[in-house]
């Protein structure tokens, strides 16, 4: 276990060290949740509610997108596609430690640092724009969107762990894993909520594991799903979080299985 | 210009090429960018099913915005791709071999990398803008729909423009990374009219980064609703905007010193 804490804070000064691609990362994020803010701000103007959300859960709805696409939906599936093609993984694949592990520890450190940012944004945002800011009625609800949000985390690690993992049999996963990224942020609610979907959509997104990722962490956290479906809810996400776990286990290994490399 | 067709003819053929023989790859990068054009025109649609305008503007009105934005951001990577890997080119000492090629090497290092999937995507985009404009009953030979095409080149060449900044950033700077993903993320903003956000945003995507005049603009004017005095100023900061940047670029070029092995 030490040796992943190791590398979480090794990676975690890293991405520090990057402070200019950061800080370039952080700028796309914080011109989606000004669009959105603002975009949801005139929707509502003179209205008390929108498809049930109060004004203030909508605004909050677009402030807690970026804490989830922070925490939820970065991950490292670039860098695993190329330490695949370009055989980098055989240096892992040496050294006495679970590639999943490693991955999982670098992507927290990742993650880390954009959840901060994300409470830094949204405090300035709170400063400067004095949006009406929703806080949850129970500190249970509280505890309930900590836990979403930590399944969200892992859930998304998985899936994009799966994607990437294609790298091993193509060297053409680059498409998929682009597709996977954009197709997921809408259909996990990271740019809009999902209710606004027709409702047929709203019922095959609710079959998958998306919406567990972005929209269902914000609506415990929004008070919109009461705590008893909430706790069911939160069964559901890691069962699928287990499913998809053994399934990126799964295909490493059939992946190791096919892969070679040559060279030093 | 045969000489620049040609050499642009031969390197698109070879991204077609290298295109074609990737095709899982393609396709992933075809269907994402088309599922972000989908997706949210879905969601505009879906909203108003709930409201009746946005801004004052109804359904087709703010379609139009939305599938302008498109127009302009895909046709400028259609252009400019080869941006995109502007920093690699001069680190990895390719910028070295398009200064000695008898060509410009603003457009050899940005214009020969045509992306068809890109191109791909624009069609369904300029089919839905078709029917959009024609919903509006406005005629589609009118003095409003030829000054909207104007002002949709005008902000096709505002977006050149930056574009042409982010080379000569490269050619200069070497460590800038991503600058062209900060226009991008920025021009997220572009996808709904300027009205929405606030008058204080407005002046900034006005009169700082004019996303405001790319996108917003030629609706309006098609709506009828922009004043010669704004069509005046768009048309302006174009031609400022790409005069100072093929002036930043050639400083650039003069300034450059290898920084390649």
């Amino acid at each position: 276990m030490k040796k992943y804490w190791r590398a979480y804070l090794i990676s975690l000064q890293e991405t520090l060290q990057r402070r200019s691609s950061l800080v370039m990362d952080r700028l796309g994020g914080i011109a989606v949740m000004l669009s959105l803010y603002y975009f949801w701000k005139t929707l509502l103007l003179g209205r008390t509610s929108f498809l049930g959300y109060s004004y203030s859960q909508m605004l909050t709805y677009v402030l807690g997108m970026n804490i989830l696409r922070s925490f939820a939906l970065t991950g490292r599936g670039w860098e695993l596609v190329g330490e695949i093609s370009s055989g980098k993984i055989s240096s892992y694949l040496v050294r006495p430690l679970s590639y999943h592990g490693y991955a999982l520890a670098l992507d927290l450190s990742q993650k880390t640092v954009h959840l901060f940012a994300a409470f830094f944004e949204i405090g300035a945002l709170l400063i400067f724009f004095h949006p009406p800011f929703y806080w949850p009625k129970s500190i249970l609800s509280l505890f309930l969107f900590a836990g979403a949000l930590l399944t969200a985390s892992l859930l998304f690690f998985f899936l994009e762990f799966i994607v990437s993992s294609l790298a091993f049999w193509t060297s053409e996963s680059g498409g998929p894993l682009f597709f996977f990224e954009l197709f997921i942020q809408f259909a996990a609610g990271a740019f809009f909520p999902l209710d606004v979907l027709p409702r047929f959509l709203q019922k095959v997104l609710s079959l998958s594991p998306f919406p567990y990722l972005v929209f269902l962490p914000i609506n415990i956290y929004l008070g919109r799903v009461g705590e008893g479906r909430a706790f069911q809810d939160l069964l559901i996400s890691f069962v699928w979080t287990a499913v998809f776990g053994a399934t990126s286990v799964y295909v490493w290994r059939k992946g190791l299985l096919s892969y070679s490399a040559e060279g030093g | 210009m045969k000489k620049y067709l040609l050499v642009w003819w031969k390197m698109s053929s070879m991204s077609l090429m290298a295109q074609v023989s990737h095709p899982l790859g393609s396709i992933g990068f075809l269907l994402g960018k088309i599922v972000r054009v989908v997706f949210f025109f879905a969601f505009i649609i879906a909203i108003f099913r709930h409201v009746k305008s946005l801004a004052g503007y109804s359904l087709e009105e703010t379609a139009l915005f939305f599938l302008t934005f498109n127009i302009v951001d895909i046709s400028a990577q259609i252009l400019f791709r080869g941006i995109y890997n502007a920093r690699r080119a001069v680190t990895e000492g390719d910028f070295d071999f398009y200064l000695i090629q008898p060509c410009s090497a603003l457009f050899r290092l940005s214009l020969t990398t045509f992306d068809f999937l890109d191109a791909l995507t624009l069609l369904p985009v300029l089919w839905m803008t078709l029917d959009i404009l024609d919903r509006l009953s406005v005629s589609l030979f009118s003095l409003r729909a030829f000054l909207y095409l104007l002002l949709t080149l005008n902000a096709v060449a505002i977006a050149s423009s930056f574009h042409i900044f982010v080379a000569g950033l490269a050619v200069r700077t070497q460590e800038l990374e991503n600058t062209i993903w900060i226009y991008r993320d920025i021009m997220f903003m572009g996808r709904f009219p300027s009205e929405v956000y606030g008058p204080m945003f407005q002046l900034f995507l006005t009169f700082v980064i004019p996303i405001a005049v790319m996108t917003t603009f030629p609706v309006r004017a098609f709506l009828g609703l922009l004043s010669w005095k704004w069509m005046g100023y768009s048309f302006s900061l174009s031609t400022i905007l790409m005069g100072a940047s093929f002036w930043f670029w050639k400083s650039s070029v003069r300034q450059y010193t290898s920084s390649s092995s």
